[in-house]
């Protein structure tokens, strides 16, 4: 079923997603002339396809839950925010904020994301085919946030359980995130997330990083970290 | 000694207290940490008084002649406004600050006189959903436990840009107060000492918040309204901002509001009192032709049916209580003084929230200091303050001769301090008095 | 209202008029600004009539000050540059205080002004204009994303912490640049351009 937001009012077009009739066998859904919109395909709830043809505005996909969600164009700030489980796909970039406090699901980005990607993530699996900004996965929680590129400053700041794993160079790490080991039980876990997403990339390569979890409670020694 | 000390001069500047916590700073080497809001005192409602009656203006009586107290908030946008029967709220105090029980007694008592609750940073919990008639959902920079089947199960949304304790600073919580319920609702490990983010992770600034609330209002079918919160610093400009971010409610928290835990600092010096904010976002709303239309409700240092009066007179819509609130259900009672004793504080004095050791059963998640707190005896302790509060406001109103508690307004009040007249922009009691007010 | 003379020429004259303003003045640089709905102010200045190299547009959200023309950007900074700021500095007050002792002028409360003066008082001492954005990033506290319209092309500079949006589109015809990708998506090619995200701490220039 299609939808053209150069004729459909974005309320129509989410109206209609949100509230899928699971009676009738409509699953799949292409947006056509999505002009940067905000919000769009955010509150999903089914387990429906959406492909969007061009690129969009913010918090595309947000809080989304069950749905697989691709968009054949660049994303603007929050796309995936605070998903909750399914798929969102990105084929051009992302801006900041992808995937920010993901609770489920996977966000995979196949061009580069900006700032901030993965922060305060919260069990969502961000995996960027590109480079990604500063401060990312800033706060992360859990989840793990994969990067085949590169990665600016700050990666990890104040992180806490969740981890990344980067194949490129990382310009700096943030507070309390250090370089952690690629033992077999990790390798076989990126390789696992990986092969779900079809990535031809050698585990091994990976370095991974994570919280030092000396910042897990107040010490006055940490002030300069403070 | 006792003698001596009869005739010995203190110090303003290094009082007892003082001296206290610079030798407690010399010792530890790290801020103070607590609860509540602050304690100095600083301009209030008290600094206000009603005029009343008298040969010009005539009461209503009690009881016979009516005194409507509901008010509809969130009418601008929403599809589903709330009515509220009493125009005084819970405002926001987060499942792991309070116990589950004293949420659910909030909920009983809020429910029984047909007003809401509101969520704090940790998420909605199922017994306050069940509790509550109206459930206000909180959207927090740290974004514990958010989820979109949440925010479609609550009443309204309320975006947290910031709290009266502390204008600028991220929730905190200390590990003691971190159980299994708690780390799993809010996704940390447990005993860690949680520092929430001080800013939103996906907006900063008004023009984002627009966009994240247009987002908000499409995840929910347009249906809520939409709240925008902020600690009292600019209210002036944060109120004309939240209105134009397209909110349908402002809350303004003003500096004596409390929290569950932070740095005593922010708490003592961060924030201006609700009684000089309140003017400034009235103004506000009132310059954008928005009064009324954009529901305003204040919360900081509310106690009384006094305190709700003069602040709708100010032209609030509402008010929303939180420190008493607590106290209501038992917070600083007079009991368990041991207990009070092993924290080296006294019923009265007591700001712990943040050690989880409430002696009370209130901010705690200890089981044993939970069975304290009995969730129907509790709620009809909030049920009757509410009430209370309630009846006081419409003795007041009557007494102003108003048939509806929205029609008091500022020419009913007079003022007893300078600062008082011209922070709330009334004229000093016995003069025409209002000072940097030129009409 | 706006003027193209020559600055020592106009503002003798001017200060004996009271109803105009200066906005700006140089050799290739007009700025137009007004109060009200974009698609009113283009239509009032005949801007799609207009051809040129280069062109920023902003539309300002008032923060701390008052919604007039004077507190619209762009502000001018100087002979044939310009400034358009989004974002909230938070040090401007000092700064206006030490820039009116060096003789800069204001009229109006907007932190963006005084990034403006900030600017012309650091050109008119001969600065380079990329230094003087890198030296920005000390002495202006705050949130930016600033873009400034020099006589031949413009430069992007983002504050260190860079929370505020910016995205540049980059062809072998053109380069632009916008807060979001909504404000380029009908750009001709845009579909191939380079999109990428400028830095933080970083000075972009084109053409200057």
């Amino acid at each position: 079923m299609n939808f053209d937001l150069s004729k459909k009012t974005l309320r129509e077009v989410n109206s209609y997603l949100q509230n899928i009739d699971l009676k009738s066998n409509q699953r799949d859904f292409v947006i056509k002339n999505p002009l940067g919109n905000h919000a769009l395909c955010a509150g999903l709830q089914d387990e429906i396809k959406v492909t969007i043809k061009g690129h969009v505005g913010y918090y595309c996909a947000g809080m989304n839950k069950k749905a697989e969600v691709t968009i054949e164009g660049n994303v603007g700030t929050g796309v995936a925010e605070n998903m909750m489980s399914g798929l969102v796909h990105v084929k051009g970039n992302a801006s900041q904020s992808a995937g920010a406090t993901g609770q489920g699901g996977t966000l995979v980005i196949d061009g580069d994301a900006s700032s901030r990607c993965g922060i305060s993530m919260k069990g969502i699996n961000i995996i960027v085919k590109g480079s990604v900004g500063h401060m990312s996965a800033f706060m992360a929680q859990s989840g793990n946030l994969v990067i085949l590129g590169d990665a600016d400053e700050y990666l990890g700041d104040s992180i806490y359980e969740a981890k990344i794993y980067c194949l490129g160079k990382v310009k700096s790490l943030g507070a309390d995130c250090i370089e952690k080991e690629m033992n077999d039980k990790e390798i076989k876990h990126l390789s696992a997330l990986l092969e779900a997403q079809n990535i031809k990339a050698d585990p091994k390569k990976f370095k991974r990083y994570g919280s030092a979890r000396s910042l897990y409670n107040f010490k006055i020694d940490n002030v300069s970290s403070y | 000694m006792s003698e001596i000390k009869k005739n010995l001069k203190g110090f303003s500047t290094f009082p007892h207290d003082t001296i206290a916590e610079i030798q407690r700073s010399a010792r530890e080497g790290i801020y103070q940490i607590r609860g509540l809001g602050a304690k100095r005192k600083v301009p209030n409602f008290d600094d206000l008084v009603f005029l009343g009656a008298s040969a010009s203006r005539y009461p209503l009586e009690g009881y016979r002649e009516k005194c409507n107290t509901s008010v509809v908030i969130g009418d601008r946008f929403a599809k589903k406004p709330i009515t509220l029967d009493i125009p005084i709220t819970i405002a926001g105090m987060s499942f792991g600050a309070l116990g589950a029980n004293a949420k659910d007694a909030l909920g009983r008592g809020a429910s029984a006189m047909g007003t809401s609750t509101t969520t704090g940073d940790g998420g909605m919990t199922p017994e306050e959903r069940k509790s509550s008639k109206y459930l206000v959902y909180q959207l927090l920079p740290s974004r514990y436990g958010m989820n979109p089947d949440d925010l479609r199960k609550a009443d309204a949304i309320e975006v947290v840009v910031g709290q009266g304790a502390k204008p600028g600073g991220g929730g905190m919580l200390l590990g003691q107060k971190i159980n299994k319920r708690v780390a799993q609702m809010r996704n940390l490990p447990e005993g860690i000492d949680q520092r929430s983010a001080c800013r939103h992770p996906d907006w900063t600034g008004p023009d984002d918040l627009e966009i994240k609330i247009q987002e908000l209002r499409e995840i929910t079918n347009w249906e809520k309204p939409i709240y925008v919160k902020v600690g009292a610093a600019r209210a002036y400009y944060d109120t004309a901002l939240a209105v134009k971010a397209g909110a349908d409610v402002v809350v303004l928290d003003g500096m004596q509001g409390g929290t569950a835990a932070t740095q005593d600092v922010f708490i003592e010096h961060v924030g201006i009192p609700t009684l000089g904010a309140l003017r400034e976002a009235v103004d506000s709303l009132k310059e954008l032709n928005m009064h009324r239309k954009v529901q305003l409700i204040v919360s900081g240092g509310i106690r009384s049916g006094a305190d709700v009066a003069k602040a709708i007179a100010m032209g609030a819509d509402a008010v929303s209580i939180g420190s008493a609130a607590m106290i209501a259900l038992n917070c600083n009672a007079d009991m368990y003084p041991e207990d009070y004793e092993k924290l080296g504080t006294a019923a009265g004095y007591c700001h712990h929230c943040h050690t989880g050791r409430c002696p009370v059963g209130v901010a705690t998640q200890d089981p044993e200091l939970e069975k304290r707190l009995e969730p129907d005896l509790a709620g009809k302790r909030v049920k009757n303050y509410l009430a209370t509060l309630t009846l006081e406001l419409q003795t007041l109103a009557r007494a102003n001769g108003k048939s509806d508690v929205r029609n008091l307004e500022p020419e009913d009040l007079a003022a007893l301090t300078v600062e008082a007249a011209a922070m709330a922009r009334v004229p000093l009691a016995g003069t025409t008095w209002i000072p940097g007010y030129d009409k | 209202m706006k003027h193209l003379l020559n600055q020592k020429k106009t503002i003798p004259i001017l200060k004996n008029i009271q109803d105009i303003d200066l906005v700006g003045y140089g050799k290739s640089i007009e700025i137009f600004k007004q109060v009200g709905n974009p698609k009113d102010v283009v239509k009032k200045f005949s801007l799609d009539k207009f051809s040129g190299s280069h062109a920023i547009g902003h539309t300002r959200m008032a923060t701390e000050s008052a919604i007039t023309t004077d507190g619209s950007h762009p502000y001018s900074t100087g002979e044939d540059e310009c400034l358009v700021h989004n974002g909230s500095l938070s040090n401007h007050n000092n700064l206006r205080r030490s820039l009116i002792k060096d003789g800069i002028e204001f009229k109006s409360q907007n932190d963006t002004e005084v990034a403006a003066g900030y600017i012309s008082n650091s050109l008119k001492n001969k600065t380079s204009l990329k230094e003087t954005l890198t030296n920005g990033l000390k002495d202006l506290d705050g949130f930016y994303t600033f873009i400034t319209g020099t006589q031949k092309g413009f430069a992007v500079l983002r504050d260190e912490i860079a929370c505020k949006p910016a995205v540049i589109a980059e062809t072998k015809d053109y380069v632009a640049i916008a807060s979001e990708f909504q404000a380029m998506a009908h750009l001709p090619d845009v579909n191939k351009a380079d999109i990428y995200e400028p830095k933080p701490g970083i000075v972009y220039s084109w053409g200057s």
